[in-house]
């Protein structure tokens, strides 16, 4: 079997959708790469406009709000997008590159001092939490509230996972900035205009909960998958160092392959044909990210890891209007991450992996692990 | 070395000079404005769309199937357009002018 399974390959193949079965719904997974990003483009079809019901499961029973602004459809969408882009955009800034690389180089120094450390818990989790603090601009030491939550926020099916955390700290966070307004993000969503109105404080909440939740597990599994990664495959740190310039494919194509969100659902208003499968007015369809990204019509050689591939059309960030808002943080993290590794890791050893299996109705799929014990030993 | 040309979408000129790498590392070390190029250059995001000049098309050449891919889902893409990532700048395109697609 391959390293990195492919759950969706037969049914790709052969029709190119799967129909999974969530919560009882029946829902056509599309999975080609070509019909996945045409059908992403067209919103009037497959609309996003649908509070808690663009992922799958929906989230109904996990939070109170509307994600924003990813629960809209242009040309709302476009303008609610727009409120939050600046913030979105400051690992651009100079001084927000270098605060994060002496962030990823501080957590790899602390790993090499130990014997042997859990990845998740004390490497993936953390190293989140604390570069998140840097993209919205509040104390580090928010970090360790973060933490204690767990690696995601709130999991439909886990009852302790169920978002009230979440929702009250954003709520004390949200009043005090209101009341004494900084620099951070949530004083930014206090004081914030959206066509020439400020945001309700429930729009507020629609904001927040998204930056908490969107960029939580996805980052923990990317980096995780890494680490394992190198675990496995000695030679790929030493192939990074000799030449600095693999390092951003090689984050590219960490992403391709462990495609951390499996997929995310679109709502179709007025029913729709998807791929010869009948989706009734107000059924869905899912935007399989795993599966595109495993396309042997567009990715040669799809399961394998090639650091150096190029071109690579990834769609891990999604595809179109919706595409990820977190990019550049994740990326900057993730290059910064091998980066930090290049220079001062040797080699890492793998001393007990648990996956993370995402089991469902019609397919199985690994998401990074739920326990990853390794030894980091240094250059 | 080759001397290209960009124009933004705001009118702005910024004519660069070099000898190798891609029109987009071009442009990004320049900061020309409205060259993203968040992916850092492995045709996947699309914020490196630049229109070729009428005169140059034949000269940089047409774009491969994943850059078409891409290409064909954006809002701005005609047949002169190229993703600025993809091409290879070599002295037979000294004086190339190309536009900063607007998004
Ligand atoms: C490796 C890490 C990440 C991956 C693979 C990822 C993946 C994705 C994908 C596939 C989408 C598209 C959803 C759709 O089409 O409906 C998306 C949207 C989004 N992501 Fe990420 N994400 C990552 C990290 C982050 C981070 C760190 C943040 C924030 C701190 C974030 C915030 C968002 C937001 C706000 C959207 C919604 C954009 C919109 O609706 O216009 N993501 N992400
Ligand atoms: S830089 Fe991303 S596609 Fe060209």
């Amino acid at each position: 079997m391959s390293e990195f399974p492919d759950p969706f390959r037969e049914h790709r193949q052969k029709s190119g959708v799967l129909v999974c079965p969530f919560q009882g719904e029946p829902v056509p997974m599309i999975l080609g790469y070509n019909e996945l990003r045409r059908a992403a483009k067209d919103w009037q079809t497959f609309s996003n406009n649908a509070p808690f019901r663009v992922p799958i499961p929906s989230e109904e029973s996990v939070r109170t709000v509307r994600q924003l602004p990813i629960e809209t459809d242009p040309p709302e969408h476009t303008n609610y997008r727009a409120v939050t882009e600046p913030f979105f955009k400051r690992p651009l800034l100079p001084d927000v590159i270098e605060r994060v690389r002496n962030l990823v180089g501080r957590m790899v120094e602390r790993t090499l001092d130990r014997d042997q450390i859990e990845v998740l818990s004390e490497f993936s989790l953390p190293l989140q939490a604390k570069a998140l603090t840097i993209l919205l601009n509040v104390p580090e030491s928010e970090a360790d509230i973060w933490v204690e939550w767990g690696v995601r926020v709130f999991d439909v099916g886990d009852p302790h996972a169920d978002g009230k955390n979440l929702d009250r700290y954003l709520t004390q966070r949200l009043d005090a900035a209101a009341a004494e307004p900084g620099a951070d993000f949530f004083s930014y969503l206090t004081q914030a205009e959206f066509r020439g109105r400020r945001l309700t404080r429930e729009e507020q909440m629609g904001f927040a909960n998204l930056a908490f939740a969107g960029g939580r597990h996805t980052v923990i599994h990317t980096v995780s998958t890494i680490i394992d990664y190198f675990a496995g495959h000695p030679d790929a740190l030493s192939f990074l160092r000799a030449d600095a310039r693999r390092i951003v494919p090689a984050v590219e194509e960490f992403v391709r392959i462990a495609s951390p969100l499996t997929h995310i659902g679109r709502v179709c208003h007025k029913g729709a044909q998807a791929l010869g499968e009948q989706v009734p007015p107000g059924g869905r369809v899912a935007l399989c990210w795993a599966s595109a990204n495993r396309d042997e019509n567009i990715f040669e050689d799809p399961d394998t890891v090639k650091l150096d591939r190029m071109p690579n059309p990834h769609v891990g960030f999604g595809s179109g209007h919706h595409s990820c808002m977190g990019a550049a943080h994740a990326r900057l993290l993730l290059r910064s991450l091998l980066s930090a590794l290049c220079e001062k890791v040797d080699r890492i050893e793998r001393i007990d992996a648990q996956p993370h299996i995402e089991k469902e109705a019609a397919y199985t799929r690994i998401t990074g692990f739920d326990r990853l014990v390794a030894r980091f030993i240094r250059l | 070395m080759a001397s290209i040309t960009f124009i933004t979408p705001s009118g702005a000129t910024r004519t660069v000079e070099r000898k190798d790498g891609s029109l987009m590392e071009a442009a990004v070390q320049n900061g020309v404005e409205g060259i993203d190029a968040d992916c850092g250059g492995v045709c996947s995001c699309a914020t490196c769309h630049i229109h070729v000049e009428p005169e140059w098309v034949d000269r940089v050449g047409p774009p491969g199937s994943a850059e078409r891919a891409l290409l064909e889902l954006q809002d701005v893409t005609n047949e002169r357009s190229r993703l600025a990532c993809q091409v290879r700048i070599n002295d037979a395109l000294d004086g190339l002018v190309v536009r900063v697609a607007a998004r």
